[in-house]
Parts: C-alpha cells; structure tokens; sequence
C-alpha cells in the first residue's frame, strides 16, 4: 500500500479482535471490513455490546487488531493517527482546567504556540456557541455545554477525521440536535470526515452519508445504506421530515431485530 | 435569554436572606458553646464537692490555672512550639516521600505489583514499636521525633496518593494519548491533578498522626514538647496539669488541621465553585 492523495482517510480490511478472558478467547470483532472517504459522514449502528467502540479503539490505534489491518490515508497504521479526532459519550473534560483550558489541551500537548492556541480554543468555543463561558470551570456548565466543551476541544486541533463514539448520547433531545446540527456544519463546511458510532437509528440516518449495520458478537457489516435524503444535510430536523427518512429508519431497525445467526 | 437568567435580588431581599444565614450560622455557634459550658460546669460541679474526685479527674479551673500559669512560664509557647515544629517536618517530609513514591509507582504496574506486599507489611507495623530503635539511631533530640511523625505519614501518603493516581478514568488517558500525550504529559497533566483530591485527604488525615508520631516520639525520651509536658506531669499525677497540655495539644492538632485545609482551598480552586 502507497500513499497518495487518492487513498481514502480510513480503511479497515478484514480486522478481528479477540480478548482472552481465562482460558477462553471471547471474540468480539470478525473480519470487518470499512472504507471512509473524504468528507463522508459515515454511522456504524449496532446491537447494544456488539463491540462498537472496540472497533473504534481499534480503529484509533489504542488497540491492537488480533488479525486484518487498519490504513489511514493508504498507509498501515502504527500506533496513534495524527490526525484524527476522538470523542466519547463521556465528555472527559478535566475539571481543574476551564473551559479554554480543557480545549487548549490538544494543542498544548503537541506543543503549539501558546497565545495562536489560545486564541484559536477561544474562536472554537465561540463558533459552538460558547462565547462568554471560556474561563467557567466545567462543573459550572450544563450537560450541553459540556459537551460543547468536548466538542471544540476534538475540532480545534483540525483533524481531517473525527472518531465519535456515541458522542451525544446523554443529551436531552433538544441539545442532541442542536449540537448535531452544529457538528454536520462544522464537518460539512470543512470537508472533514466522520466515523459516527451510535445506538441512535434517526441520529444515523439524519447525519449520515452512510450507515453501516452491524452484528451481534462476533460483529462484522451486514448491511451498508446509502443514505440519500434531500435538503442542506445540517439540519436534522429537516432531515427527519423528509421523504424517505422513516423508510431508512423502518430498514435499519429491522436488520438490528434480525435474529441472531 | 442568558442575560436574564441569572437576576440579581433586590436589595432588601439579598440582605433579608444573608441575615437568615448568618443566624442560621451563629444559633449552631451558640448551642455548640452551651454545650461546652454545660460540659465544663458539670466537670467543675462534680470535682469541687469531693477531692479524691478532683483529684482523680482534674477540674476546669484548676487546668485553665496550669493553662496561665504554662503561659506566663513561657512553657506553654515553647511545648507547642517544639511538639509543632516536629509534626511540621514529619509531616512534610513524609507526605513528600510518600506521595512521590506513590504517584511514581503509577508509572509501573509491574513495580507497583512487586511492592505492593512490603508495603502492605510496613504499614502494619505499630509504630510505636519503633520508637526504641529511632532514639537509638537519631538520638534523643529533635530528629528522631521527625523521625517518628515522618514514619507515621509516610505509609498513608504513599497508600493514598497510588489510589489516587490509580483511579483517573482509563477512557482520559485514552483521550490524551489520542491527543499525542506522551507518558510524562499524561503523567503531569492528567494523573497528578487528577490524584490531587486523594492526596488532599491524605493530608487531612496524616496531621493527627504525624502529631501522634511526634508525642509518641516525646513520651519515650525528650526534655521538651507537648508530649514531654504530659508524660512528665502524668508520672507526678498531676492530673490538671495533663489536662492542660492536651488541651493545646488539641489547639495545635485544629490549627494544622485548618492550615491543611486552606492550603487545600489554595490549590484547588475549581472546588470552590458550582
């Protein structure tokens, strides 16, 4: 494999992972195969502990595939990408840091210019709606907010992809799909690109280009839909009104009811 | 919208509401004093009709006479003094040791796996049972008391500040290696502050026994401290006089506990909001 400007930002070919757990091997991942291009919004839904966000750790480079191999933009991945983003349910943010400070981190720690950093986590807080909330310690803001936070602190060291994994789960629906909306602007206008792990069929469907369906363990693709929806694609309101939307949501959720084989 | 969720009250009702607090505040501080009074007349009641009983049990006024009489002597200040400059040092040194052994053992799950016993098997040891060999080594002065207060903190510091460095959420130190982080800068900038609230606890615990370290370490041999004071006046049972001594025994045990507390307040501000 060569790199080159073709080569899609993420492919993952034939990857399976297995844990021991004793004497037995628990295997959680099958020879799963997936290709992200560029400036694609890709979900991967499936059953509740079908080993999403081990795929995604593994994907990230924080664990190690059992067999297959993982390339990012055409090149075998080796220990973590460099320009990828991650995000989890959790907002991870550190309480002792404020709001700028959480989202600084990214930067601080590949050793950017303090000040350009500084300035640059505080334009990203305001784009998210955050203005004003920059100094306010994270045990002050809102789940929302929070997560605003997280947000900013995943976007702000440009990665030109963004590892989600059920990032907006804890929200209210109100927040969900502001923060949605907000995420599809940010990603779309930059032609950055998204692997969305999520639980959430109508969050899928509303934010994605494409949407993976999983299996149960040992989990693999089962099903692949293009999701073609009219309409600007960073409203998720619209999204959900329009035609074609519910027949994708009626689909999915019957493939993750399919019996287990 | 935001501007006008957070309204000031009026005026008159921010102070109406600031008196209920501040009363609030003082009807504990007066009940919390007529129970020490209510406590201290008893005492006195029960010892000034009988002189074996007071004899036995001491009576307030006799010990706040040794409390002005240690004042004037200029004993009272030095005793606390030198009982507080021993915990002092105890407590720094072995809270410094510790927490950097402990935070450090975080750094390696092997190590940490190989110590885990011995330390299990020093912080059993009665220290107490130490104190005989920490005169033989350090004398009778004031290092082998620091000794003594140091051996008494430095077990929990380590046992604490590990705990603490042990508990970051595993999913953080995913997030910062994502980032790039190396070892060291996770170490930095995630574990030690995430341990920090463990470690603060730690010190609040180790005053008292940095200051049972020290009087243990008086008791066996010394010619000064608060220890001192206590041993020797219990030996020529001098009840009251006992009694004075713990009583700024327990004086300075809440100005190091108060003084742990502030420098905690200090270094970590984002505990005092929300």
């Amino acid at each position: 494999m060569t790199g080159g400007a073709a080569a899609p930002p993420l492919r993952v070919v034939g990857v399976s992972k297995s844990y021991e757990v004793g004497d037995s091997l628990a295997r959680v991942i099958r020879d799963l195969t997936l290709q992200l291009d560029s400036g694609e919004i890709v979900s991967i839904v499936g059953p509740s502990g079908c080993g999403k966000s081990t795929l995604l750790n593994v994907v990230s480079g924080l664990l190690p595939p059992t067999s297959g191999e993982v390339f990012w933009h055409g090149r075998k991945l080796a220990g973590v990408p460099a320009n990828a983003g991650y995000m989890l349910q959790k907002d991870l943010l550190l309480p002792w840091r404020t709001a700028l400070g959480n989202v600084v981190l990214g930067l601080e720690i590949t050793g950017a210019d303090r000040t350009d950093a500084q300035d640059r986590a505080g334009a990203m807080l305001d784009r998210l709606g955050l203005h004003g909330f920059a100094d306010a310690y994270p045990g002050t803001l809102s789940g929302g907010m929070r997560q605003r936070v997280a947000l900013a602190r995943t976007l702000v060291t440009d990665p030109e992809v963004l590892l989600l994994d059920e990032p907006f789960a804890s929200l209210d629906f109100q927040s969900k799909l502001l923060i949605e909306n907000d995420t599809a602007a940010l990603v779309r206008g930059e032609r950055r690109s998204v692997l969305l792990i999520t639980h959430d069929v109508e969050e899928a469907v509303s934010m994605s280009d494409r949407v993976l369906v999983l299996s149960q363990r040992p989990t693999y693709v089962i099903r692949t839909y293009v999701i073609d929806l009219p309409g600007s694609r960073t409203d998720m309101m619209e999204a959900r009104k329009s035609h074609g939307f519910q027949d994708y949501v009626r689909s999915i959720w019957n493939d993750l009811q399919a019996p287990k084989r | 919208m935001t501007d006008a969720a957070l309204t000031l009250l009026p005026e008159a009702e921010r102070r109406a509401r600031r008196r209920t607090r501040l009363s609030r505040a003082s009807a504990i501080l007066v009940c919390q004093i007529a129970l020490l009074a209510v406590f201290l007349g008893l005492w006195e009641w029960a010892t000034a009709s009988d002189r074996a009983v007071a004899f036995l049990f001491g009576s307030p006024s006799a010990i706040w006479g040794f409390l002005v009489q240690m004042w004037r002597d200029g004993s009272l200040f030095r005793d606390t003094y030198v009982t507080g400059v021993e915990t002092i040092l105890g407590f720094v040194v072995g809270n410094v040791l510790g927490t950097v052994l402990g935070l450090s053992l975080w750094y390696s799950q092997f190590v940490a796996r190989i110590v885990q016993p011995f330390i299990v098997a020093l912080g059993s040891i009665p220290i107490i049972a130490l104190a005989p060999i920490m005169i033989i080594w350090f004398g009778t002065g004031l290092i082998s008391k620091v000794a003594m207060a140091t051996l008494s903190v430095v077990v929990v510091a380590l046992v604490t500040a590990y705990k603490g460095a042990m508990s970051v959420d595993p999913d953080n130190v995913n997030l910062f290696r994502t980032l790039g982080a190396s070892k060291l800068q996770i170490f930095r900038r995630l574990v030690i502050p995430s341990a920090l609230s463990d470690i603060f606890a730690g010190l609040r615990m180790t005053v008292g026994f940095a200051l049972i370290g020290a009087i243990i370490g008086e008791f066996m041999s010394s010619s000064e401290g608060l220890g001192h004071a206590i041993f020797k006046a219990g030996s020529l049972y001098n009840i009251p006089k006992v009694f004075a001594a713990l009583v700024a025994t327990i004086a300075l045990a809440l100005f190091l506990t108060w003084l742990v507390g502030k420098l905690e307040r200090l270094l970590t501000p984002w505990k005092n909001v929300g």
